[in-house]
């Protein structure tokens, strides 16, 4: 019995210092906190990226998603602008919500490469003379506000050098309406009997008067720098948007590919020319062109 | 006594358990909201901050900046004294002050509420990085595991670098190296003892304890951390007492002398508006703005200066709210706003009274009606209206019965000389002619779109519209019909300098330029002999255009004016739409209390500047008319003024009516001898 009691108070005495020892741990070595520290740090992959920092962070992602779409959007408005083709484009493409920015090298590349004089008609090559002597033109600006197109020549710093402004009706003069389609002249819906050999008809236009040559046909220039090899020129059977007019298509060969340049001819000269063309050959082409659809289902 | 001491050492025991088996739910519940720690905590300042530059290059103002420095570029004064005031065994425990916490807990339960933190730095370092401010157990749970973990994972000086870089300071200051600027100037690596100990006193109360808002407390606060600085062995007494003698070296605020506050406001809302607020406050950006630092500067002390000289010569009143101001000046040009003060001091008040549309321009609304008059009904300013008592028909409502400013009539006068002098009953008649709807159509079409309400009394400016609508329509006159949206920003680029943003100049041609030059010049004599004459005597010798504007009782006070380049509109009253009354009684008019801002101003702006004539259009010819039959002056014109009329419009005299006998029977003199002339 004895023994027994000696034991329990051992026992006690010893679960005291087992106590006592544990406080002096926890107070002069911090065996908890390092633990538990240890622990966390051993357990911090597992648990989730929150608090303020994380949002910080999280925010500042979603700024530089922002800052990149912004980025992505201006180059790719940059791009399209540059990838432009015809001088025509640049005013198809205008919406009022999205104003168009060009580079004053890719407007003067289009404004000289459009095949007629309708670019002239814009604005003139001498007014771009002008703009240009101050050596500060960098960009030009357009924008449509209601029935008006806005062009500005903008310096390094956006500020206009000039504005024009134009009627939107400017954009529906038939001059405007050149184009090149990839194809040939059939694909075109150009019929057999209305296309005609290359030496047929450039020989009937170098006898016109120099209005109705640019009318009809543009400088031979503008094919002799592309490599443009020019085979045959069809007639379509079809009117333009303008009932006045028809269809002159010119075939052209490259290096890669047969395109045909689409313009749109008042009908009195087409048929003029075709009256001649009729004569050198003895074709049957006296009857007149009956009204019209345009090839490939557009309409000009 | 044996059952005694083993029933203690079962409930120490049993105490012993519970609070291991608590200790480990309390870890399992929270353990799922315990936030990861980053692997790097120099990593955790490094967002981009946005900056904002003025048109001629200042940068004025960073957002989100963090500055964050080395300990070793850290002055120990401030090391030491913060450690000594908010954590002395800093460097001995390991995330818990024991000492601290049990006495912050027996504080706490004595107040049955949190009232003492007892946190140690890096418990304070945990709680900025990851938790709310919120005060409640759980989250201090939270705080503390997290603070065990940040012991367990970086060292000290880690820690404390860390902690001195996130902890804010008070006046927009986070981190050391920013307040050490912002209060001293200098580097965190030069702060003196005194400097020290006050910047560690501020993290605990940064507004109470703000040595620009209360420097006594300030010091206060530094001499109990100087205190405690001895204490811990840090300093000597004689460090202390030579620390507490030096020179404290405080600048003046820098947000209270920052006169860009309104712009800059405006500018962060619209662009979190239109963009999101992560974009502008972690996009790293740079924005462009279209302030002019000079011009900024210069309507501020403008503004302020005359609003001083005139709050002395007003009369007593109940209320303590000071008079405010509003001024926004727009380059004619391109529609850059180049100055805007929303009011008297952004410190006491962020409301920006140059865009709310809440005040009613009064008579400054006027050109609009009369411009419509002369566009619908073919008016000049040469046509003669009469100014005479009247009483307008108001369908549904009380007949209406305009009076002049002085309650006099001038009978017939032209369209000019009834601009000049802001005559109201001639104003109405115009709106009675024309019809509220087309000068509503007028006003949109200056780029006025408050609601205005459709009723004849618009006439008279009782629609509220903003300063910087007022400067935007007024700079469409200037520019001779031509409106250029007013715009803020001119671009935005990302860190690595990518353009994000870009303004466009997009003038748009509203009024026909000979419609509009008439109007244009009926303002240039409002300002060189009507109702805002006070300019040219204030020694304004540029060419301007302008109308005052003062609404009843005194309760708004504008001048809106255009020079060839800039249009400014300046509007001043109080908040609260109380009258401006003087000590003598007198009303303050819009010539009177707005104009000399918007003279004092636009001199310091145009100063060493030629005089630059606003062009005058083709078809325009200027004729002197007499100002009461509107007909070329002659011999028997008594008072004459010189017009701006369109080239076509005939101003012949009136034929000298020959004396005829008294007609007889029915027959009457002949109606066209007393017709009003074609132009009229």
């Amino acid at each position: 019995m004895k023994s027994a009691g000696v034991f329990r108070q051992w026992q006690g005495v010893v679960l005291l210092c087992l106590l006592i020892g544990v406080g002096a741990l926890e107070f002069y070595g911090k065996f908890f906190e390092r633990g538990v520290g240890h622990y966390l740090k051993w357990q911090n992959h597992k648990r989730p990226q929150l608090g303020r920092i994380w949002e910080r962070d999280r925010e500042a992602l979603v700024a530089q998603a922002k800052v990149k779409s912004l980025r992505t959007g201006l180059d790719l408005q940059h791009n399209s602008a540059e990838s432009l083709q015809n001088f025509n484009e640049l005013f198809e493409q205008l919406e009022p919500a999205f104003p168009l920015l060009v580079s004053r090298k890719k407007f003067l590349e289009l404004y000289f490469d459009f095949p007629g004089p309708w670019s002239e008609r814009i604005v003139s090559s001498y007014e771009l003379l002008q703009i240009d002597s101050e050596k500060n033109w960098e960009r030009v600006f357009l924008k449509r506000f209601g029935p008006w197109i806005t062009i500005g020549f903008l310096d390094l710093q956006g500020i206009p050098i000039r504005e024009i402004f134009l009627s939107v009706d400017t954009l529906f003069e038939v001059q405007s309406t050149r184009t090149i389609k990839r194809g040939r002249l059939e694909e075109m819906g150009f019929q057999k009997e209305r296309i005609f050999s290359r030496d047929q008809v450039v020989s009937i236009v170098e006898t016109l008067d120099p209005i109705t040559q640019k009318a009809v046909f543009p400088e031979p220039r503008w094919f002799l720098e592309k490599d443009y090899h020019v085979t045959r020129i069809g007639v379509s059977d079809q009117t333009s948007r303008s009932q006045n007019h028809v269809v002159f298509g010119i075939e052209y060969n490259t290096d890669y590919y047969t395109g045909v340049l689409l313009i749109s001819v008042p009908q009195e000269v087409a048929y003029n020319m075709l009256s001649q063309i009729e004569r050198t050959d003895g074709d049957d082409l006296t009857g007149e062109p009956d009204a019209l659809t345009l090839p490939s289902g557009e309409t000009f | 006594m044996r059952p005694l001491i083993e029933k203690f050492y079962f409930v120490l025991f049993g105490l012993f358990l519970f609070s291991a088996i608590a200790g480990f739910g309390v870890y399992l519940t929270l353990s799922k909201d315990l936030p990861q720690l980053p692997e790097n905590l120099a990593a955790i300042n490094l967002s981009l901050p946005t900056e904002i530059y003025s048109s001629d290059g200042d940068r004025i103002m960073i957002l989100g900046e963090r500055r964050p420095i080395a300990i070793e570029d850290i002055s120990p004064n401030f090391l030491n004294a913060i450690i000594s005031v908010e954590d002395s065994n800093f460097y001995d425990h390991h995330g818990l002050d024991h000492i601290g916490l049990a006495r912050a807990f027996y504080m706490n339960f004595r107040a049955k509420r949190v009232v003492q933190g007892g946190s140690t730095i890096t418990q304070q370092l945990s709680k900025n990085l990851f938790f709310s401010f919120e005060r409640n157990f759980v989250r201090k749970i939270k705080e503390l595991l997290i603070a065990l973990q940040l012991e367990a994972t970086f060292t000290k000086e880690q820690i404390l670098e860390a902690y001195s870089n996130q902890i804010y300071f008070g006046s927009g200051a986070y981190g050391v190296e920013e307040a050490a600027d912002i209060y001293f100037g200098k580097r965190a690596q030069d702060l003196t003892l005194l400097q020290g100990a006050l910047l560690a006193g501020l993290p605990n109360s940064p507004n109470s304890a703000n040595p620009f808002y209360n420097l006594d407390r300030a010091l206060g606060r530094a001499g109990f951390i100087l205190k405690r600085m001895v204490q811990e062995g840090y300093i000597t007494e004689d460090q202390k007492e030579e620390a507490r003698l030096s020179s404290l070296e405080l600048l003046t605020p820098k947000q209270s002398s920052n006169p860009n506050l309104y712009f800059v406001d405006y500018i962060i809302r619209k662009l979190e508006k239109d963009y999101g607020k992560e974009f502008v406050h972690f996009g790293g950006l740079k924005i462009y703005t279209t302030l002019d630092s000079r011009q900024q500067s210069l309507a501020k002390k403008a503004a302020i200066s005359h609003l001083e000289a005139l709050e002395a010569e007003m009369s007593e009143r109940e209320s303590k709210e000071p008079l405010q101001v509003a001024l926004v000046s727009v380059e004619n040009k391109s529609g850059a706003v180049r100055a805007m003060v929303g009011g008297k001091n952004y410190s006491h008040s962020q409301f920006n009274r140059a865009l709310s549309n809440n005040r009613l321009p009064g008579s400054s609304f006027k050109p609009f009606v009369y411009l419509t008059a002369m566009s619908e009904l073919g008016y000049s300013p040469a046509t003669v209206v009469r100014d005479e008592p009247v009483v307008i028909d108001i369908p549904g409502a009380e007949p209406w019965e305009p009076k002049n400013f002085g309650e006099e009539f001038a009978g017939d006068v032209i369209l000019k000389k009834a601009l000049m002098k802001s005559l109201n009953v001639v104003s109405a008649k115009l709106m009675q002619l024309v019809g509220p709807k087309k000068v509503i159509e007028t006003a949109r079409r200056f780029g006025i779109q408050s609601p205005l309400g459709e009723n004849y009394s618009l006439a008279l400016g009782t629609s509220g519209v903003s300063p910087l609508e007022m400067a935007a329509a007024y700079s469409v006159i200037a520019n001779l019909g031509i409106y250029n949206e007013p715009y803020f920003i001119e671009k935005i680029e990302d860190f690595h300098g990518n353009q994000l943003y870009e303004h466009y100049y997009q003038g748009i041609q509203r009024f026909p330029q000979k419609l509009i030059y008439p109007l244009l010049d009926m303002m240039k004599g409002v300002v060189d002999a009507g109702t805002a004459r006070g300019i040219r005597r204030m020694g304004f010798h540029h060419p301007a255009a302008g109308k005052t504007g003062t609404t009843n009782d005194f309760k708004d006070a504008w001048f809106n004016g255009t020079t060839k380049d800039n249009a400014v509109s300046v509007w001043v009253g109080y908040d609260n739409n109380e009258s401006m009354m003087d000590k003598r009684g007198r009303g303050l008019t819009g010539g009177r209390a707005a104009a000399p801002i918007w003279v004092f101003f636009l001199q310091k702006v145009l100063e060493g500047k030629n005089k630059v004539k606003f062009p005058v259009p083709a078809g325009i010819k200027f004729e002197t008319v007499d100002v009461t039959t509107g007909r070329l002056a002659d011999e028997r014109s008594l008072e004459t003024l010189r017009v701006a009329v369109k080239e076509e419009l005939d101003l012949s005299p009136l034929p000298v009516i020959p004396e005829v006998p008294e007609p007889e029977g029915e027959f009457s003199a002949s109606p066209d001898l007393f017709s009003i002339p074609e132009n009229q």
